[in-house]
């Protein structure tokens, strides 16, 4: 399997354990602390009820156990709008990351295959890219669909999440080392055109950076907040974290009919990122040789 | 994927023509503008026959059922309620949708501190023509002086935040304080629960809140803001009634008797909940806001007027609230106006408004109306709150104005004002004056004239 293969690159079992740092043992346990802490207080402060936030300390239980009440209030309020953010978000995500992710095969298979004039120019662009946040480009990104037309569409939303300068630069890296120059003359001598050699031989082994691409760019999109903030003004159109966020802003902004109702959104968030987790836990070898692919080549 | 080239086509070609109609819009708008001349009964009578869609942003939960009792009445119209939430972010939508040229409402709500901003821009249409002035009669005065800016309307009321007092009882009884009617009482009261439990506060003036602090000044006669219309603004945060309330807090605060926690947050709360805080100054959306947070204390709390400067006063101010205005770019410019007027003035509708989604009535009839002045709260061991407040709102004298970017001013007051709160209250002179030369220099780079009267 090409999946073994390139897990066992990683010098895991090459060399000996050295002795344990207490120093970093530590800082393991801090960051551990840090990163499970807000998670942890996520799932209990989910079990409360909206005033049991407020008198019971935040990392214990605290009076009633109402987590089934709240799930059954974010799953119903305004008319179940909850639940139409969750496809929302799945739709999202799983279409740019499958998106994202051929795209990227492809521009990276390119790059790392074959010599054309400019090449390195537009590879050292893609490179540049990396270092340019999303967030920085929503706005001009948001004028440019507002001139198409494209805004408060699924779209607005999708097209840009396909783009992943880091997923090329991933696919460029893992094709030079996963697709023998031999393997493919010799697929051509046997009269496959070029499409067909990236189709059927070299994407075979590709399979596993691919999925690497796939997660990244699907966790991206899941996570993603200000470019469909500015997008989109159809809140039957919101992804998750939008949706949330208005909740949030009814919350704890005051003024007229204003309801302190924090469990919805809290519970909310629960139930947004448990997805994530579970995609997570299934697929993470996948991310560890991803991540061990950039660092070695790189 | 074979299909998108034809959709962003199909896409392309309506928002072509969109803004071909919105160019002809704009243009019979400005015209529209300077004209006084009311719409004719016959036309309003017909365009509210003629089948049209009209869409409402807004952030009231569960609207709906109000905006049916409209359709209802007016089956021809069909409304488009949009809630995208509250806050920056909202008015941030509604800019880019205005400034974008399309995917703007057609009635939109905004809060009274913002009209000013959008009027400023020229995007909210006068109402008076409307039809708006007839119905100024159904309303309390001090609401309907929030959206009337000269002799143009811009926005219907919807609800007010009249402030009022809301306390501990039971904190107050076993510290042997009584209800303080003034401010002096209330700066005795402070010291006394302080003393008895250094870890209570009387209240919480929070060092986050230029709004709160701003509803303070009002009631004590200030009125420091006023804008209408044009380049000229009026700025005087720092006038002698300014300094004798700044004064005022500033002792309190030096003292240590009165706690600054930013509000809104966790520990704010959380201090509600835990007796931290044995009352809040709150508009009149504050009990129903309180009751949902703070369960445990439910039955100990009460309403009452703002103590007041001069005893057998009933001054108040007003904090929060809101409008449905109509955008100046909306094709239905009647029938959103209609809608506005309905919405807000129809018996039903504004009850409903009062006891289903507790926005606090900005008509007569809703807030002399039995089945809203005699609900009895238990959370507030049985008192007609309603009642309370809706007494406060009828004694609403003051103007309270407005500047086109209070949002600004707010952040201003927290670098300002609000930090000298925040540490321990010296230096609350100077950060008020502060606080006056931040918001001209603001209001002169943006072009204003600005004088401090």
């Amino acid at each position: 399997m090409t999946t073994t293969s390139a897990l066992r690159r990683t010098p895991r079992s090459a060399k000996k354990y050295a002795r344990p740092s207490t120093f970093f043992t530590i800082v393991g346990i801090v960051a551990l602390v840090y990163f499970l802490a807000p998670l942890l207080w996520l799932v209990l402060a989910s079990t409360k009820t909206n005033s049991g936030l407020f008198d019971s300390f935040g990392f214990a239980l605290g009076g009633k156990f109402n987590l089934f009440q709240n799930l059954a209030d974010v799953f119903t309020r305004q008319d179940g709008i909850f639940g139409r953010w969750l496809i929302n978000t799945v739709v999202y995500a799983g279409i740019s990351g499958i998106g994202a992710c051929l795209l990227a095969t492809a521009a990276g298979y390119a790059f790392a295959k074959y010599r054309f004039p400019g090449g390195r120019g537009l590879f050292s662009v893609v490179l540049g890219a990396i270092m340019i946040p999303t967030t920085a480009l929503a706005i001009p990104t948001f004028l440019l669909f507002t001139q198409a037309g494209l805004t408060n569409t699924p779209l607005a939303v999708i097209l840009p999440s396909m783009v992943n300068p880091f997923g090329v630069y991933l696919m460029k890296v893992y094709a030079e080392g996963a697709v023998d120059d031999s393997l493919m003359e010799a697929a051509r001598i046997d009269g496959a055109s070029e499409f067909r050699v990236f189709w059927q031989v070299s994407m075979r082994l590709l399979t596993p950076g691919m999925i690497t691409v796939l997660l990244f760019s699907l966790v991206a999109t899941w996570n993603n907040y200000f470019l469909p903030l500015i997008m989109l003004n159809n809140p039957d159109l919101f992804p998750l974290t939008v949706g949330l966020s208005q909740w949030q802003s009814a919350a704890s902004a005051g003024g007229g009919g204003a309801q302190a109702d924090f469990t919805p959104i809290i519970t909310g968030a629960l139930v947004s990122v448990i997805p994530l987790i579970v995609v997570f836990l299934f697929l993470q070898r996948y991310w560890q040789s991803g991540l061990a692919t950039g660092g070695v080549k790189g | 994927m074979g299909k998108f080239p034809k959709r962003a086509a199909m896409t392309l070609g309506t928002v072509a023509i969109a803004s071909l109609l919105l160019a002809g819009c704009a243009t019979s708008g400005t015209s529209a503008g300077g004209t006084t001349s009311a719409v004719s009964k016959a036309d309003i009578t017909k365009a509210m026959n003629t089948p049209a869609t009209i869409t409402f942003w807004t952030w009231v939960p569960k609207i709906q059922s109000e905006v049916n009792l409209f359709e209802k009445k007016y089956p021809k119209i069909k409304v488009n309620v949009v809630n995208l939430g509250q806050g920056a972010t909202y008015y941030t939508k509604l800019e880019s949708a205005i400034s974008a040229g399309s995917g703007a409402p057609d009635v939109a709500q905004v809060e009274y501190t913002h009209l000013p901003s959008f009027e400023l821009s020229k995007n909210l249409k006068d109402l008076a023509p409307y039809g708006a002035a007839d119905v100024k009669s159904q309303f309390s005065a001090s609401a309907w002086n929030l959206v009337a800016s000269g002799n143009a309307i811009y926005g219907i009321p919807q609800d007010s935040g009249p402030l009022g007092l809301l306390y501990r009882t039971d904190i107050l009884k076993a510290d042997g304080v009584a209800a303080p009617q003034t401010w002096a009482e209330f700066a005795t009261a402070a010291d006394k629960v302080h003393a008895a439990d250094p870890s209570q506060y009387l209240t919480d003036i929070p060092s986050s809140n230029g709004s709160a602090f701003l509803g303070l000044f009002q009631q004590a006669g200030a009125n420091p803001f006023s804008y209408t219309g044009g380049k000229t603004v009026n700025i005087n945060l720092n006038s002698a009634t300014g300094k004798k309330v700044v004064d005022y807090w500033s002792t309190l605060i030096q003292k240590g008797d009165i706690s600054t926690d930013p509000d809104f947050t966790d520990s704010w709360y959380q201090g509600l909940a835990s007796g931290k805080y044995a009352s809040w100054v709150a508009a009149a959306w504050g009990p129903v806001f309180l009751q949902g947070t703070a369960a445990k204390t439910s039955g100990n709390w009460r309403a009452a007027e703002l103590p007041q400067w001069t005893a057998g006063d009933h001054a108040s101010g007003i904090v929060g609230g809101s409008a449905d205005s109509v955008l100046s770019s909306t094709k239905h410019p009647i029938a959103s106006a209609v809608f506005t007027q309905f919405l807000n003035s129809d018996k039903q509708a504004t009850l409903d408004f009062a006891t289903q989604q507790f926005l606090f009535p900005t008509t007569a009839a809703t807030l002399s109306n039995s089945e809203f002045s005699d609900q009895k709260s238990p959370f507030y061991g049985g008192q007609q709150v309603n009642k309370v407040f809706a007494g406060i709102s009828s004694k609403i004298t003051g103007q309270f104005g407005s500047l086109p970017f209070m949002d600004q001013v707010y952040d201003s007051f927290n670098t300002t004002l609000g930090k000298a709160m925040a540490n321990g209250g010296t230096g609350m002179d100077a950060g008020l004056a502060d606080w006056q030369a931040a918001v001209v220099k603001y209001a002169k780079a943006q072009g204003f004239t600005v004088t401090t009267n």
